[in-house]
């Protein structure tokens, strides 16, 4: 009991959820998130985005991708004034939306590493499929937890790419599913935050004790093994009269659960020996899976809100994400509580969540703040003008093969493939389904022949391997990348079927200009821009291709292009 | 870490807006470099500390070396000679480096309780054991606290093999080492084929303007380090030459030898007087399981002469008094010797050699016992060690470093400097 004494109300700031207006019953979720954002701001934030800034945003967040010029153009040309709505269910329905979500997903729990016995390509499928079909997000995070005969193969990769080291696990479970970060208080109470205390981190750590990496003899495979004893116990390193013996697994806001009472020879389903993987009648694993599978957890239906929204708006309400603690409120403690309700109401519907978020007016303002708008309505934390989101390596990667026309002529060629035979393009015809199943095709092919571009990207683009993947960082080696290498200098390469060969066959510099803003920047140029456009083509008609490229390559290179802004 | 927009602030934001402003002024960048300034060029190499890191990858004997033990069932073949600083002797297979004492400290009492390659790296360039927090190389810590930013060169180099951007761990890639895996200039440095300097400078320009445009109202402290690095990589393009030891008088690359190991020395030298903050060079491989004493002859010998020659060569540039100097390895070897008249790895018990800035000359830190099995006064590890570089280079190694908003101790908090290396 004394354990749940120790337990701190995390957010002190949550009695005032009690006392703000209550929502009205019909309320759409992106009207409140406006509401409460709106709540705290001291005077009007900036406007909504315009159309072309809109497309850009939504396309890069929900689809990992600047979109091409001929769907640019179909909305920028849309005179509906529901299309913004239609264009989010559009992305969402996308075959290229659970591949987007599936390298989210990977920045957010494994931050790109590697497991050993589950490829990165079984892994990102995994979590792929996952999004296809639509599963609720806490039942994969549940089973990633579990990973054990009842789990797929592929759940295990997270466990394993800790080495199922206790420590390790603890660390990374208390950040990327629960949002804290509990890494000093493994040695101590942590020194400058209180809620995180030893007995947090032992608590979660005793889930996992019992846990190690378990070689199967002949295939090498690598396991996971658990044991039926064993207990987690600490002492503080700067004062060792602060100590436990033992601490009953305890989930972050949640109870102490202590085993059942079991007898010595019911311990096992398979008894431990040499050469061979223990499984226990009781599994400390799968009960703390049982709790994540509940979805009712606080710090997880947080967590997962904070980590979507923080996807969304390029900044979590708390920030940064994994460090959820009473000395770092979240900006907005009403609105991440109403979150995390949806998210528990609709069962951890990721696209539903989504949608909510993309529907509000705080996701939809411009970036561009008003030149009267008040400095400190800048604050990131205000969410009054749109942050500017780095592009992720693989962001990056998609949104410059598509703004020079590679992946266009790729799709083009792989459907043409697939519908050189007449009976098959009938077939693709016949209703829908197979319409989509045709698109979804052509994105798994699109997929496979860009896999190595895509590497180059992240090579250089993407942060270290096991930090947050939420990172900005700058490096010469990269704007060498850009500068020097070979990739990006034969995609602008005139081709017939590329950005440059297009631009080369219109004659009239404004129209030139249109093409080239429109395919790289998403958005026609203004006037000043045409004239720089005309400027720099002035005299060179003799080596006019090489004018093109350089203009091609600077939008590509440009702040604008490295940003979702 | 996300910054506010509008953020000009900081001050090192405004001090690079007005060096790149400054630059822009003299377009062309194919012109004037930054240190062809010669006046800011010394005074930056004034306050400037640097370090520079022989590795002696594999594992060097510390008996063949900085802890000779001639005479006992451990000592091997070789004598100890005397050096420049009375009373301190290391073995006769360093004879020009002997010369060279009076400018170097030894630490004699190593323990780091290890014997895995892998993990001695780490250790010895991390200063801590491998574990949960992703700390950082300390070339990429110093690069992060002592590089100036105005620099047209990296501030941390790996000098054939190594060299990753993942040296940095928590501080981000952008501290994370570029390698010159041939001793040459760096991959990419070279402008493709059919792209002419004139056609780079004008879309750079192009781009300039592009950014200007968007950049109006939506500067931040991210947008300012991507238009930077295009700045950096320009500049770094500009640099080649550093990267060039050809350019050396051939005495002098006589004198370092021709070997890659003496043209991996000169090449650090060349890239600390241009302003590299932190240079790594690896000398391989002196991993002797077999044939211990051939191979320390005939690699020790390399290493001898080009050592002496690179400490002579530093002095007589003003430049060893702003920098720290550490031949290191993972561990030591063992002192029973094996069947195969080879030495094994061994951690109880070696040795480090320092040089330049920041420590005592000629002193020597801590002692084995008779026959060198065991640390036997002041026994230090690589903790100890990280914080003394980190003192040397005048940083307070008990201070914190900032991560993206978490304070984290820049060395390990439960080690503290030996402080009687500390000049």
């Amino acid at each position: 009991m004394a354990a749940l004494q120790k337990i701190r109300l995390f957010f002190p700031l949550l009695a005032l959820a009690v006392i703000s207006p209550p929502a009205e019953a019909d309320e759409p979720l992106h009207r409140q998130i406006d509401r409460m954002i709106q709540a705290r701001l001291p005077s009007a934030p900036a406007p909504l985005a315009d159309d072309a800034q809109f497309l850009r945003r939504v396309y890069l967040d929900l689809t990992g991708r600047i979109p091409t010029p001929q769907e640019a153009r179909a909305f920028l040309a849309d005179g509906s004034p529901e299309k913004r709505l239609r264009l989010i269910d559009q992305l969402l329905a996308s075959p290229e939306f659970p591949w987007r979500m599936a390298h989210v997903l990977d920045d957010w729990l494994m931050e790109r590493r590697t497991a050993p016995g589950v490829s990165r390509t079984q892994w990102l499928e995994y979590l792929r499929r996952t999004v296809e079909q639509n599963r609720p997000l806490h039942l994969l995070l549940a089973e990633l937890l579990q990973a054990d005969d009842h789990t797929p193969q592929e759940a295990t990769a997270f466990l394993l790419a800790r080495n199922a080291e206790p420590h390790a696990v603890t660390r990374d479970v208390g950040r990327t599913i629960f949002g804290v970060d509990l890494q000093c208080a493994q040695c101590h109470d942590h020194p400058d935050i209180d809620d995180y205390n030893q007995d947090l981190y032992y608590g979660l750590f005793a889930f996992y004790t019992r846990t190690s990496l378990f070689t199967e003899p002949k295939s090498k495979r690598k396991l996971l093994a658990e044991k039926a004893q064993g207990e987690a116990s600490y002492t503080s390193v700067f004062d060792s009269s602060i100590k436990k013996e033992r601490v009953d697994p305890q989930p972050p806001g949640g109870k102490p659960l202590p085993d059942p009472k079991l007898a010595k020879e019911q311990l096992y389903l398979v008894a431990p020996a040499k050469g061979v993987r223990p499984v226990p009648r009781y599994s400390r694993r799968a009960r703390l899976a049982q709790v994540v599978r509940q979805g009712t957890n606080r710090y997880l239906a947080r967590n997962v809100a904070n980590r979507l929204w923080a996807m969304m708006m390029g900044r979590g309400l708390v920030h940064p994400v994994d460090y959820f603690h009473s000395d770092n409120p979240p900006s907005h403690p009403e609105l991440l509580e109403r979150l995390a309700d949806y998210l528990i109401q609709t069962r951890y519907n990721l696209r539903g969540f989504l949608r909510q978020l993309a529907l509000s007016h705080t996701y939809q303002r411009s970036s561009l703040p008003p030149k009267t708008l008040p400095a400190e309505m800048l604050a990131p934390e205000l969410f009054a003008v749109a942050q500017l989101k780095p592009l992720r390596a693989e962001q990056l990667a998609w949104s410059v093969m598509e703004a020079t026309g590679i992946s266009t002529a790729t799709r083009e060629a792989v459907r043409s493939q697939l519908l050189r035979d007449p009976k098959m393009r009938d077939i693709f015809q016949l209703d829908a389904r197979r319409a989509a199943l045709l698109e979804q095709m052509v994105q798994h092919q699109l997929a496979r022949r860009m896999e190595g571009n895509v590497r180059a990207f992240v090579r250089e683009f993407a942060p270290p391997v096991g930090e947050l993947q939420d990172q900005f960082h700058a490096t010469a080696a990269q704007a060498l990348f850009m500068n020097n290498g070979n990739l990006l200098r034969s995609w602008l390469a005139p081709r017939s079927n590329n950005l440059t060969g297009r631009l080369l066959k219109i004659k009239d510099t404004n129209k030139l200009a249109e093409e080239l803003y429109l395919s790289v920047l998403t958005r026609p140029p203004d006037e000043s821009e045409r004239q720089a456009v005309a400027q720099y083509l002035k005299g060179r008609d003799k080596d006019r291709p090489a004018a093109v490229q350089e203009m091609a390559w600077a939008l590509l290179c440009s702040v604008e292009f490295r940003f979702n802004h | 870490m996300k910054c506010r927009y509008a953020c000009g602030s900081p001050e090192h934001a405004l001090h690079r807006r007005k060096f790149l402003g400054a630059l822009a002024g003299v377009t062309g960048l194919g012109t004037v470099g930054f240190f062809t300034r010669p006046a800011v060029a010394k005074q930056l190499q004034k306050k400037q500390k640097h370090m520079l890191v022989i590795y002696l990858a594999g594992g060097v004997s510390q008996l063949e070396t900085w802890d000779p033990k001639p005479g006992t069932d451990t000592g091997g073949p070789f004598r100890a000679i005397p050096t420049s600083v009375p009373g301190v002797h290391i073995c006769e297979l360093l004879p020009h480096t002997a010369k060279q004492m009076h400018r170097m400290a030894l630490v004699r009492s190593l323990n780091t309780k290890n014997n895995d390659h892998g993990m001695g790296h780490y250790q010895m360039t991390h200063g801590r054991n491998r574990g949960g927090l992703n700390v950082p190389h300390v070339g990429a810590l110093v690069n992060r606290m002592l590089h100036p930013k105005e620099s047209p060169l990296p501030g941390f180099i790996h000098v054939g093999r190594g060299g990753d951007i993942k040296d940095a761990g928590y501080l981000g890639p952008q501290y994370g080492s570029l390698g010159l895996p041939s001793g040459g200039p760096p991959a990419g440095i070279a402008r493709p084929k059919g792209l002419s300097l004139e056609a780079d400078m004008r879309r750079h320009k192009f781009l300039r303007g592009v950014n200007n445009h968007f950049l109006a109202q939506r500067r931040s402290a991210e947008t300012e380090a991507y238009t930077y690095s295009y700045e950096q990589a320009l500049r770094l393009m500009e640099q080649r030459h550093v990267f060039e030891v050809d350019r050396e008088p051939e005495k002098l690359r006589e004198a370092y030898g021709s070997h890659p190991f003496g043209r991996h020395c000169l090449l650090a030298r060349r890239l600390i007087e241009h302003g590299v903050t932190y240079v790594q060079v690896n000398h391989t491989n002196y991993d002797t399981h077999h044939e211990n004493f051939n191979f320390h002859i005939e690699q020790l010998g390399e290493f001898d002469r080009t050592f002496a020659t690179l400490l002579e060569d530093l002095a007589s540039r003003g430049l060893l008094e702003h920098t720290l100097v550490v031949v290191m390895s993972e561990f030591g070897r063992t002192p029973r010797i094996n069947e195969r008249l080879g030495r094994d790895h061994w951690g109880r018990s070696w040795s480090i050699a320092l040089a330049g800035c920041g420590i005592q000359h000629g002193a020597v830190i801590g002692k084995t016992n008779k026959n060198g099995t065991a640390v036997a006064e002041r026994e230090v590890d690589h903790g100890h060690l990280f914080h003394t570089y980190l003192q040397a280079l005048g940083i307070d190694s008990t201070g914190n470093v900032d991560v993206n908003g978490r304070e984290l101790p820049v060395a390990d908090p439960a080690r503290e400097p030996i402080e009687e290396l500390l000049a």
